[in-house]
């Protein structure tokens, strides 16, 4: 079906804009249960939820498309207008076998983005891992610019870290930091954000030469560093780890770290597998951002697409691309791999944070991890 | 070999060794040879609404193209030994049929270009590209090419449409659900993995719906590709996709 979907990238472009937008952001869905409530809501409620097998038989054929409308507001008191766009990649296949038909469908989605007349387009999650170094294949864009997101992500990561060392009193600068994905687009940021205010970092990745490079970089600064391609090979138990590797589903056993770590899982999908035991581990999910000025969607997808157990919680990815247009900065922020800088995290939170859009109260599978943070009725893990 | 007999069929032609794959391929063929009659009917009743004297001549072209996939279709079951049978009035078709012959007496030359060029032809496209996918021989072929040639003519309609559209875009788009209510309903009654409501009046027997997988096909797969291209077509013609996609999302399963 890939030729058929990457068609329609072809044809959606030839259309004239249909809808007026300042964004867009195109994501897919990481559980079949995602999925299912999609589809519940644009059935409405006059209709029953469809089966659980014809929802796997359907979804995989449903082109890319925007399926809400998206309105953003800033505490500085502006407002932007975007659509999602769902790449409709059916959450069970993810990995490199359908890798094809996916980076197809991530082009219809820029594509349907770019018809849409969006100005700036988030790449959340797994899009920008799939169409790197293919968005010159898109149609003609019309003033429409590109960002990963990673930039602000690699931001709400690293203040997550910071936030929850604090809340569990522990001192960062004599951590032995672990990032999991170290050589990738967030993990590469994460890893310069964080290597200078801890003892030692630990990276790991598949790919050795890419470890190298990386470590290179990291030593001419003075950093400790230690690389590997498995896990079990580190010299040091990591008390800090960072989860940022393209895993197409929550698979990664740490095994090794030290116990009672602070764990962040920024995977989306997340990495981390729900059988892996880590002994009193402090795990919490990365990379999130909160808008406070208001987040409105259209139909309402409010917990259906940003799937979190507080209100106005996004990815930090998609946050990225609603800050610049809040800011009315359309440019490509976050373009390629592995140039996520300080500077440049510290340069896209000052816009974030200038919106209202903060890192978001920290959790886990299990809920909130701190004191007195309430979550959102009828929300429940998974 | 009985049901072929019992649906007084031609013998298979000496030497040809008529497998149980010829009795599912002779229910597809059926399928598509009922889908292309009903295609000229309504392309020749078209004709006969039309202002424009060359728009009526199109029409009765279309019709005599859509004749000759049914017999294309009929030639390839000869070559596996089968007599195609077909059945305009059986229930599905009828009503499919009916829907069309309404707009046909309201004069809305539109609202029949939006039922037989949108929504019959998308269902006929992504269907017969499947079928040329797996179809053996010649059979493949032909599904393949009149799948294209399917695609062709809908390019001519499509310019109309967009015509259409840009007067009144809420309107035209208004239309175009009333219609998807009525005709999109029935084809995926027709397109559902199981048939709930009696027997289909086309195959020989029973559904073919379960069996199509011995020929490496699944009902699942022909509505998925069906609704694909339904959606790709409206969205050329400029609907809001996630509208359409509320609609399809709607339809029974
Ligand atoms: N929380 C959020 O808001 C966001 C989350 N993300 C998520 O972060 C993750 C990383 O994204 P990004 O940095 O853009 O991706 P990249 O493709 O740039 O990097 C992926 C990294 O993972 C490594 N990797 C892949 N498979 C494995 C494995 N089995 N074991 C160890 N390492 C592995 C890769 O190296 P190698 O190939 O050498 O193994 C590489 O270092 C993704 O899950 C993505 O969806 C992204 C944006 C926002
Ligand atoms: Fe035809
Ligand atoms: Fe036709």
């Amino acid at each position: 079906m890939g030729e058929s979907v990457a068609g329609v990238a072809a044809n959606v472009a030839q259309q004239a804009p249909a809808i007026d937008v300042d964004f867009a952001l195109i994501g897919h869905q990481e559980c079949w249960r995602a999925a299912a409530d999609v589809l519940a809501v644009l059935r409405g409620p006059e209709h029953p939820p469809l089966p659980d097998d014809e929802i796997r038989d359907i979804f995989p054929w449903i082109p890319p498309r925007a399926i809400c409308h998206v309105e953003a507001g800033s505490i500085a008191g502006g407002k932007a207008r975007g659509v999602y766009i769902d790449s409709f990649i059916p959450p069970d296949r993810l990995d490199a076998n359908y890798m094809r038909d996916n980076l197809a469908r991530v082009r219809g989605a820029a594509a349907y983005a770019i018809k849409a007349g969006a100005k700036i387009v988030s790449l959340g999650g797994f899009s920008s891992i799939l169409i790197e170094g293919n968005l010159d294949q898109l149609p003609e864009r019309h003033g429409t610019v590109f960002t990963t997101g990673n930039t602000l992500t690699v931001g709400f990561i690293v203040q997550g870290i910071k936030k929850m060392c604090a809340l569990e009193g522990r001192n960062l600068r004599r951590s032995t930091l672990l990032i999991v994905g170290a050589t990738g687009d967030v993990g590469s940021g994460c890893a310069r954000c964080l290597a200078p205010v801890v003892k030692r970092v630990l990276l790991n990745a598949r790919n050795m030469e890419r470890l190298r490079t990386l470590a290179a970089e990291l030593e001419a600064d003075g950093v400790q560093v230690e690389i590997a391609t498995g896990l079990q090979q580190f010299s040091a138990e990591a008390d800090v780890a960072i989860c940022a590797a393209s895993l197409a589903s929550p698979s990664l056993l740490l095994g090794r770290i030290a116990p009672g770590a602070i764990v962040c899982d920024a995977g989306y999908p997340k990495n981390l597998s729900p059988s892996g035991q880590m002994a009193g581990a402090k795990i919490f999910f990365g990379g999130l951002g909160q808008i406070t000025g208001g987040l409105r969607f259209k139909p309402d997808f409010q917990g259906i697409l940003n799937r979190h157990p507080f209100p106005d919680v996004v990815h930090g990815c998609l946050l990225e691309g609603m800050a610049l247009a809040l800011e009315r900065r359309f440019e490509p922020f976050s373009q390629g791999r592995g140039f996520i800088t300080p500077e440049r995290v510290e340069e896209i939170e000052t816009i974030a944070a200038r919106h209202g859009i903060f890192l978001a109260p920290l959790y886990n599978a299990d809920g909130p991890v701190e004191d007195g943070v309430e979550c959102l009725a009828g929300w429940s893990a998974g | 070999m009985e049901p072929v007999i019992d649906l007084n069929c031609s013998l298979p032609s000496e030497g040809t060794f008529l497998t149980p794959f010829a009795l599912i391929w002779q229910d597809i063929l059926a399928q598509a040879m009922t889908g292309e009659l009903v295609a000229a009917l309504n392309y020749t009743a078209l004709s006969t609404i039309c202002d424009d004297p060359a728009e009526a001549a199109d029409a009765l072209e279309h019709a005599a193209g859509e004749q000759g996939h049914a017999a294309a279709f009929a030639a390839e079951g000869r070559k596996i030994g089968v007599d195609v049978p077909n059945n305009v009035n059986a229930k599905h078709w009828k009503r499919l049929r009916e829907a069309f012959m309404r707009r046909i007496a309201e004069r809305d030359f539109i609202g029949c270009l939006i039922v037989q060029e949108i929504m019959l032809e998308s269902f006929a496209v992504a269907s017969y590209a499947r079928a040329g996918k797996v179809a053996p021989g010649s059979m493949g072929r032909t599904f393949a090419s009149i799948a294209a040639e399917e695609e062709e003519h809908i390019e001519h309609a499509m310019a109309i449409l967009r015509t259409e559209r840009a007067l009144d875009a809420q309107r035209f788009d208004d239309k175009v659900h009333g219609l998807h209510l009525e005709v999109m309903t029935t084809l995926a009654e027709m397109l559902a993995r199981e048939c709930t409501h009696g027997h289909c009046e086309v195959c020989h027997d029973s559904c073919v719906k379960p069996s199509l997988s011995e020929v490496s096909l699944t009902a699942a797969e022909l509505r998925g590709a069906s609704l694909r291209q339904y959606l790709k077509t409206l969205d050329m013609l400029g609907l809001p996709g996630e509208v359409t996609l509320a609609w399809v999302s709607q339809l029974p399963v």
